[in-house]
């Protein structure tokens, strides 16, 4: 029972969220149209956790995810506004990422910095990048090709399923596929294995072989593609892009992993564990909303939760034996 | 003098039972050898009596008088001291903060700290050690190893003044990280703790130690006590017999095969910035001994060949191509390295056996695009984990369940996955149990035999005449001689660590 609660902690206590919002809230919470919104509401949020989860893995962490999102979003609006097709708005927007999280990777493996030092000083430039990309002003809608935006409002019809108006929304699908792939490099490829090993033990790992500069050089250009995936969701989703737009993600996606983590018997980050962290955030949000609670006591609320997570799996892992 | 009664030590882990009705009766004044392979529940009797992990049951009298052992602060107040393999030291502070880490600092003027009194108390303690060649002033952290622990031993010694005195000294494996003239610094100190009356309570897997310095041993097997006896009564072999319950009667596995004439690594006056002027070659199926007086650079020469630090002068070839530039490139090429601290520098403590043991081989596992075969994968591990005579519950196991002698195999494990052409062992069986040693070294044997070289830092003398062909004698960083060892005494190779290379030409 306790070696239960001690795993599954954070999941009862997922699960007794969403029985208390499907008790208060019983005609609009746990209908399929609020859980596809509630779908909707986390994806931008989860593909930026997945991604940090790499990097977290290696003991690692990235602050600069919610800036590189924003400056992502900035890049391919100036480049729609300027004229240019939507593929090389997105590219142009992606190709920023990875340069953006290679340079963080470059910073912290090869040079050798303290990833939140690093990463600290990558959050302030690339914010700044952003705002002089943009000129401090929002890109609103008739800069914003119907191509791009109409995207974040699409999906698959769910009509044949009997939910008729319904759609399973694109940015859902790249949720999914976020995490399809993010679960598949981790746990089924050597690249994952070798990340890590290097979380389990920097030292050890580079005695055995594992070339340790390169692979988190590589984990933190992937983070940083991620945080640009997130960043053309979000400007896709509101039709715009402003350079502070993504700046809640960070803290959030961090808070995700550590949820996450404490479901693990030996506290590793794992990308389905993150999955559980971003839901609980996702429905705490939507729920609160609906109930009307104002949104500080929100931040209050979400601050406290993620503290006693963390806080009771760290005490019943102490008793251990 | 004082008897301390241990009656009934019992600890369950789940349904592991890792002492069963253990009892031990200690006298002031006697120095009492504990001893048992890894796993034999010496960790756990020590952890009981230290107050960290709660007994199931667990009786303790001083004197015939019942006293409470529950916790820490009890063992504490009981009088009893522990010097860990991993001492508690602040390595920043200085040495006299260091011994005053525990106690009340001496006070003057209401609050102030009285600095001139607190160094005089820290002196006198190591003075009561007979200990006057550490400098009080000087970084904990620069202190050697077994400096360290003379501290550590020093600060309990003035704990007595102001608590309780000191009872008990329970060393844990206290010489696994210390030269032989440190070692002997130790030996003095325990038999001057010996005459204040203490009871010692000394846990080592060093036989010649334990006969030498030890007046009784206790030995454990599988959690229960098989023997107490005075030392005097007992010999090695039959301590081998109770620890392992069966007879070793060669600690060494023989040789079956010599080295062939093919060269397979040929170093000529290699200099780094650790090591002088190094030059030896070594032959297909030799193993080459590095020994000396502790820190003379035979850790950072093993490294330099690995190729994880640059030499500045001489050369490296082997196979005929210059030493490798990283431990990736090093692996890649068939030579393998076992690092001296297991725990910090080889194993990932938390993750399972299978993925300790296949790292270094991982590429081997993962198709060209780097998805893992996980059968494969799967039944190597399962091979090599074999080969070492591993003992575990399933490979998923978490490395940190494993005893310490475990822990090295699976260490080995990943060493031999690559079946290596030329290996570099640092101290390979340090804090290893007799029985594990002896499976390591007839996994050594096995490797010669099929033409693997090895290259084995140590500073166990016996292990060195035992198993290698040449032992390379280091002195200050510099060669001072390569001598055979066949045929070699141990107390003849110690002699020659005291020679330095100058000495040594004037003396030919």
């Amino acid at each position: 029972m306790i070696r239960f609660l001690k795993l599954y902690g954070t999941l009862v206590g997922f699960v007794l969220i969403c029985v208390f919002f499907a008790i208060q809230l019983p005609e609009t919470f746990l209908t399929p149209r609020n859980l596809i919104n509630i779908s909707q509401q986390i994806s931008m949020l989860a593909v930026v956790a997945f991604a940090m989860t790499l990097v977290m893995v290696m003991n690692d962490f990235d602050l600069s995810v919610g800036s590189m999102a924003s400056l992502a979003g900035v890049v391919a609006a100036v480049i729609f506004a300027a004229g240019y097709p939507v593929s090389l708005g997105i590219a142009a927007a992606l190709a920023v990422g990875i340069l953006g999280g290679l340079f963080n990777g470059f910073l912290v493996s090869i040079i050798g910095i303290l990833p939140f030092v690093a990463t600290l000083g990558t959050l302030t430039m690339f914010s700044g990048f952003a705002f002089l990309i943009s000129g401090g002003k929002t890109i609103f809608g008739r800069d914003i090709p119907k191509d791009f935006s109409g995207f974040a409002r699409g999906g698959i019809s769910l009509e044949e399923l009997g939910m008729a108006g319904l759609k399973l929304p694109y940015l859902t699908l790249m949720m999914i596929g976020a995490l399809v792939l993010v679960w598949f490099v981790l746990e089924q490829t050597s690249f994952g294995r070798r990340l890590y090993a290097i979380g389990g033990n920097y030292e050890a790992a580079r005695l055995a072989g594992i070339r340790v500069k390169r692979i988190r050089l590589a984990a933190f250009g992937l983070t940083g593609f991620g945080a640009a995936v997130a960043g053309l969701m979000y400007a896709s989703r509101v039709a715009s892009a402003n350079p502070t737009q993504g700046s809640g993600l960070m803290l959030d996606a961090i808070a995700a992993v550590f949820l996450g983590m404490t479901m693990s018997e030996e506290g590793e980050p794992r990308v389905l564990y993150t999955l559980i962290g971003v839901l609980i955030l996702g429905v705490l949000d939507n729920g609160l909303t609906q109930l009307s609670v104002d949104s500080y006591i929100r931040e209050i609320l979400v601050g406290a939760i993620v503290i006693s997570a963390v806080a009771f799996s760290s005490i019943t892992k102490q008793r251990r034996g | 003098m004082h008897i301390i009664d241990i009656n009934n030590a019992s600890k369950s882990y789940g349904a592991a039972r890792a002492l069963e009705n253990v009892d031990l009766s200690l006298k002031g004044g006697s120095v009492h050898a504990l001893m048992g392979e890894n796993g034999a529940g010496k960790s756990t009797l020590i952890k009981l009596l230290s107050g960290i992990v709660s007994a199931d049951e667990l009786s303790l009298a001083i004197n015939d008088t019942q006293v409470p052992l529950r916790n820490t602060d009890d063992a504490r107040q009981a009088g009893f001291q522990f010097i860990h393999q991993e001492l508690d030291i602040v390595p920043h502070l200085s040495v006299a903060e260091n011994i005053y880490l525990s106690a009340p600092y001496p006070r003057r003027l209401g609050g102030l700290i009285d600095w001139r009194t607190l160094k005089q108390r820290a002196r006198e303690a190591l003075l009561r050690l007979g200990v006057d060649h550490i400098d009080l002033r000087v970084q904990a952290a620069r202190l050697s190893t077994g400096d360290q622990m003379l501290m550590r031993i020093a600060s309990s010694l003035l704990r007595s003044e102001t608590e309780t005195e000191s009872l008990l000294y329970v060393f844990d494996e206290p010489t696994a990280a210390l030269s032989d003239e440190e070692a002997e610094k130790l030996f003095s100190v325990i038999s001057s703790l010996k005459s204040h009356g203490a009871a010692v309570l000394y846990v080592s897997h060093r036989m010649n130690e334990v006969m030498r310095i030890c007046d009784e041993v206790t030995v454990l097997r599988d959690g229960r006590k098989v023997l107490t006896s005075p030392i005097s009564e007992i010999d090695s072999d039959g301590l081998i017999l109770a620890m392992t319950g069966r007879d070793l009667t060669s600690t060494h596995p023989a040789r079956n095969s010599r080295p062939s004439e093919n060269v397979i690594c040929d170093v000529k006056g290699l200099t780094t910035r650790h090591v002088r002027k190094i030059s030896f070659d070594l032959h297909k199926g030799e193993i080459l001994g590095i020994s000396g007086v502790a820190n003379s650079g035979q850790s950072e020469l093993l490294q330099a060949l690995f190729g994880l630090e640059p030499h500045t002068g001489g050369s490296i070839l082997i196979n005929g191509k210059p030493a490798p530039q990283s431990a990736h490139e090093a692996w890649g090429r068939g030579i393998g390295y076992v690092p001296r601290e297991r725990r910090s520098e080889a194993l990932m403590l938390k993750q399972p056996i299978l993925r300790n043991v296949v790292l270094s081989q991982i590429g081997l596992y993962a198709s060209a695009l780097g998805v893992m075969r996980a059968k494969a994968e799967r039944a190597h591990c399962s091979e090599l984990v074999k080969k070492v005579g591993l003992k575990f519950q399933s490979l998923e196991q978490p490395v940190y369940q494993l005893s310490g002698g475990n822990q090295q195999k699976v260490v080995f494990a990943r060493a031999i996955s690559i079946t290596p052409k030329l290996l570099f062992l640092d101290e390979p069986t340090r804090g290893v149990d007799v029985g594990a040693k002896y499976e390591i070294y007839a996994l050594l044997r096995q490797l010669t035999e099929t033409g693997c070289s090895i290259i084995m830092n140590s500073t166990d003398l016996p292990e060195l005449v035992g198993m290698c062909d040449r032992i390379l004698i280091m002195h200050e960083g510099r060669q001072s001689e390569i001598v055979d060892a066949e045929g070699l005494e141990t107390a003849d190779l110690l002699a020659r660590f005291y020679l330095s290379p100058s000495e040594e030409k004037l003396a030919s």
